[in-house]
């Protein structure tokens, strides 16, 4: 399947929303487009109503414009902050139980081996700290374990952000939010750590004000998971709302905290090599 | 509160355009080489205006 994504029945030209006409004209579907187009073509998020200097919605914004095949994708969240973006992405998608990304994103991927055993289909595991390193850990560590085809993809705001501000395994030591106002007890859960040791290909870390870079990133973890096994990427998400800065801050705060981290298995970084990503 | 951008100073490095959490709303006009930003979908959180090396990004306040 390349472009005919999104198509219209002929006839219905004329009363399709001009949106939806945009995406079929101007879309990125089978283009190999990237970061370094963006603002020149249609993008995969309509609109979306996070708050605005959401840390999070820039990832995802970056993200969906990253995908080495976006009509080739489907994308798995789970409850937080990006479950409410996500009906608006022209990309694939489902909404999992909270915390069962994982489980179905594995199911998903090998029905799909099945179903088309000659074609790519990249499935993309992407939830908050919460979703992955919290309610989700047990299945996102099996997947890893079990070595399955997936990217999961972290979007770290180091809270529980839709739910007004819990502490998260994700959030740092001492981190005072709304709802955890005597401070975090213990330091942050060191995923990229777990996610080499438990059999990930690729692990990255980066921040969202490194948009380049993400991208690179999201390519290489989609790819290595296609051809060699699990990959992990953790973004660096700050969240203005929840930790009470201003939103023009959010780049700043996400820039200051940045950690840059790659780890690539030996057979990973041949394919990366040769496919010159 | 209106995001715009002053054209004369604009370079077209597209910097804002990395910087927008919002989809679509920064573009860039190849033949002028310089952005536009579409006012309909600005959350007018600033992230262009930290970003943007050239000050080439300014607010201004307009009657609702
Ligand atoms: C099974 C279940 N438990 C709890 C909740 C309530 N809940 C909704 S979102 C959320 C936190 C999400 O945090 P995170 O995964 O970090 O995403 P964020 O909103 O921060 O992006 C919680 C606890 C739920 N929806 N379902
Ligand atoms: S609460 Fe935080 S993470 Fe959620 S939409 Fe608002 S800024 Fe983004
Ligand atoms: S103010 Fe924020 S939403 Fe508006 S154009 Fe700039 S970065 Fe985008
Ligand atoms: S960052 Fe400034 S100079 Fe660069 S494209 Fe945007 S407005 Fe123009
Ligand atoms: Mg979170």
């Amino acid at each position: 399947m390349k472009k005919n994504i999104a198509t219209i029945s002929p006839g219905f030209e004329d009363i399709m929303p001009e949106e939806y006409q945009d995406l079929v004209n101007d879309g990125p579907y089978g283009r190999g487009l990237g970061i370094k187009n963006l603002g020149t073509f249609k993008e995969l998020i309509e609109e979306h109503p996070l708050c605005a200097g959401c840390g999070l919605a820039l990832a995802i914004r970056l993200t969906a414009a990253s995908l080495p095949a976006p009509e080739d994708t489907i994308i798995v969240g789970t409850t937080g902050c990006n479950s409410i973006l996500m009906p608006q992405l022209a990309i694939h998608n489902i909404h999992s139980l909270f915390g069962n990304q994982s489980s179905l994103a594995a199911g998903l991927k090998r029905a799909l081996k099945l179903r088309y055993p000659d074609k790519n289909k990249d499935v993309v595991v992407m939830a908050g700290d919460g979703g992955i390193a919290d309610i989700g850990l047990s299945p996102t560590l099996h997947t890893w374990l079990r070595r399955e085809n997936l990217t999961t993809i972290m979007l770290d705001n180091e809270s529980y952000s839709n739910t007004g501000g819990q502490e998260s395994g994700m959030s740092c030591e001492g981190a005072v939010l709304n709802m955890a106002p005597t401070g975090k007890k213990f330091p942050k859960i060191p995923m990229p750590e777990i996610a080499k040791d438990s059999g990930c290909a690729y692990v990255a870390t980066v921040s969202v004000a490194n948009a380049r870079r993400l991208g690179r990133m999201v390519k290489r973890a989609i790819l290595v998971a296609r051809e060699i096994g699990p990959t992990y990427l953790q973004i660096f998400v700050p969240c203005p709302t929840n930790y009470k800065f201003s939103t023009s801050e959010t780049l700043k705060r996400a820039k200051e905290r940045e950690k840059i981290m790659e780890y690539i298995s030996s057979e990973a970084e041949k394919l990366i090599k040769e496919a010159n990503i | 509160m209106l995001i715009s951008v002053k054209n004369e100073k604009c370079t077209g490095c597209r910097l804002c355009i990395l910087a927008c959490p919002e989809p679509n709303v920064i573009c860039f006009n190849p033949k002028k080489k310089i952005v536009n930003i579409d006012p309909d979908g600005c959350k007018v959180c600033r992230l262009c205006i930290e970003t943007c090396p050239e000050e080439a990004i300014e607010s201004t306040d307009v009657a609702i």
